[in-house]
């Protein structure tokens, strides 16, 4: 009898308690103990593991918690109090602002055009390059140009447009440096950063997008086995020059996107999330590293580190005055 | 005293929890109903249903183009699933020696029991290129592959065990007799099952389809993976469709914290709920209904 009690009043316990309780309150030592959550974006996603690892290696008593959802979920989890930080890889919606969510930039990624390497006007596209307005034919126009017209030639062999099925920052990013949303972009949808790069990697008529970390392979630092990244011809004067070449590593690309070579968007910037300015010690100290000495760490992980403007800018917003080295 | 004081506990706690799953449904339709009143508030229903722009951010809000997906992948998914899952279980109940009906029924539930991302992954693989690069030129079309016909291949595979496995139930369930009447007048074995299995089961057959609509009228992941995702009308199978189960898992991870999208998403949620509701509803009814009458 005592224990059907017993057992009644532990599942009565595990029921109110529930599974996402408030954080344990913090100690007042700076950085000391702790305990942080992180939830949102996957493609922050390996950025916040590793400076979670770094950070708990410096500050053994801190626990950090990360979790990929979306950046939606990374949101609606940081104002409803459930985590400390969101992770954010589009911009911020007024929407959100409005309920208090503050965007702090940590670090920078860029998504690029992509076609397959069996496409059959590959030699022409990699010479001429893809102007703007043509990307912006290709996707938001509604019909899709030939492929023969994009180069100026006459011809119906038609482009075969893919896009991403998930609401994501890649393609709100694309969109973006077109002139739209990613509701705006034609083209079949194809789920996730890897199956989009199948999806084009296999059709040779195809162009596609894809973050850097996906379109070029992390070993190599080449572009991923059959797939081409679309030169953009920025200056649209009909022919890639050779300062608009920075597509052959990822390093000549990072190296073009911190240079202001390679456009913003689609370079674009990735956020932290906070409910207003940070009010435990322990966030404002994982913040203020990240912005400071964990900078180091991004470009290690394929991303690519702030401008010292962005990190003031940066550190401006969630009230820390100097970098914590 | 203390035995009876237990067994009145373990009754009333075990009428408790029978009641959870029915409550739970309850709180389900509940919940998404007071999710979708904000967009119903800004928008007439009929505009919501049949409007076929989808701008959220601009404040469009069709749905018709994912219901219609939904309908173009689940009716193809039908018509290539139901006649060949009751031939095979027609042979199989009628047919097929011993041993191979033993050895087919494990192989048909595991099926049943595979998990969708997989038949996903196998049509992204084998599915779209076929349709891509063998059927559609076939018929004179240019497509990438990623269609409603896709779709409805890999769904159909998917819904093959659930009607096969009831429609077995079902042909069970006929008495050996009225075969053994028949087979007695001189009748063949086909013409027995054309004319006393598949008719005295053809109520059931009919619950069977109903419940294998309902499955692939709500299976997301392996569908969202190779139906192309366009949210326009489809005009023909070899264009993609964009189903609602695969607009709610792509989208609302990422604008659950927008608020007007969040209700539209959960809009779209309560439609798909109260259909797979009704059909499932329909589905018993007529299967309940069956068993009474073969009694």
């Amino acid at each position: 009898m005592r224990r059907t009690f017993l057992i009644l009043t532990l599942i009565l316990a595990a029921a109110a308690s529930g599974p996402a309780g408030p954080l344990p309150a913090l100690s007042s030592r700076p950085g000391a103990t702790g305990r942080l959550t992180l939830s949102g974006a996957w493609a922050l996603y390996p950025m916040a593991l590793k400076w979670a690892e770094e950070f708990q290696k410096l500050h053994p008593g801190v626990r950090i918690d990360v979790q990929a959802g979306g950046a939606g979920k990374g949101i609606a989890d940081v104002l409803a109090g459930a985590v400390d930080i969101g992770m954010v890889s589009r911009e911020v919606n007024p929407a959100e602002t409005d309920k208090g969510a503050v965007a702090v930039p940590v670090a920078k990624d860029a998504v690029v055009p992509t076609l397959s390497r069996r496409n059959p006007f590959l030699a022409d596209i990699l010479r001429r390059g893809l102007r703007k307005v043509d990307f912006a034919a290709i996707w938001i126009a509604g019909s899709a140009p030939s492929w023969e017209k994009l180069l100026g030639r006459e011809g119906r062999t038609s482009v075969r447009v893919y896009t991403r099925s998930d609401a994501c920052g890649a393609a709100e990013t694309w969109a973006a440096f077109l002139g739209g949303r990613q509701e705006d972009l034609g083209g079949v949808g194809v789920y996730g950063d890897p199956g989009l790069a199948e999806a084009v990697k296999r059709d040779p008529l195809g162009i596609g997008f894809n973050n850097v970390n996906f379109a070029y392979d992390a070993k190599t630092k080449r572009p991923v086995e059959g797939l081409e990244i679309c030169p953009i011809d920025l200056d649209g004067n009909g022919r890639l020059d050779p300062g608009e070449s920075v597509y052959d590593t990822r390093d000549d690309l990072i190296k073009a996107i911190a240079g202001n070579v390679y456009p913003s968007p689609p370079a674009r910037e990735l956020y932290f999330v906070l409910k207003g300015k940070p009010q435990s010690p322990l966030l404002l100290e994982f913040m203020t590293w990240v912005l400071g000495a964990g900078q180091k760490h991004v470009p290690e992980m394929g991303y690519l580190a702030l401008g010292p403007e962005r990190i003031a800018r940066g550190l401006a917003a969630i009230g820390a005055s100097d970098i914590k080295k | 005293m203390k035995r009876l004081l237990k067994d009145a506990l373990a009754r009333r706690g075990m009428s408790l929890l029978s009641c959870l799953p029915g409550l739970l449904v309850l709180l389900v339709v509940l919940g998404l109903f007071l999710k979708s009143k904000a967009i119903l508030g800004v928008q007439p229903l009929s505009r919501l249903l049949f409007g076929t722009s989808w701008h959220p951010l601009r404040g469009e809000f069709g749905l018709f183009p994912f219901i219609s997906g939904t309908v173009w992948v689940t009716v193809t998914a039908l018509v290539l699933a139901v006649p060949v899952s009751i031939l095979t279980a027609i042979y199989l109940s009628e047919f097929a020696p011993r041993f191979v009906r033993e050895a087919a029924r494990p192989v048909v539930d595991l099926l049943a029991g595979l998990p969708s991302v997989v038949f996903g992954v196998w049509g992204v693989i084998l599915v779209v290129p076929f349709v891509g690069g063998v059927l559609a030129p076939l018929f004179g079309a240019s497509s990438s592959g990623y269609s409603v016909l896709a779709g409805g291949i890999v769904l159909a595979i998917m819904i093959f065990p659930t009607i096969i496995h009831i429609s077995l139930e079902v042909f069970a369930a006929i008495p050996l007799s009225l075969r053994e009447a028949s087979l007695a007048l001189g009748a063949t074995r086909w013409e027995t099952a054309r004319h006393v299995v598949l008719r005295k089961g053809s109520q059931g057959i009919l619950a069977a389809s109903v419940l294998g609509f309902s499955r692939a009228f709500g299976e997301t992941m392996a569908v969202l993976m190779v139906a192309g995702n366009v949210p326009a009308v489809p005009r023909s199978l070899f264009d993609p469709g964009y189903p609602l189960p695969a607009l709610i898992a792509n989208n609302y991870g990422e604008m659950m914290s927008i608020p007007r999208y969040d209700s539209a998403l959960m809009l779209a949620a309560f439609v798909l709920l109260a259909v797979v509701l009704f059909f499932n509803v329909l589905a018993r009814r007529i299967l309940a209904r069956a068993e009474r009458r073969s009694r």
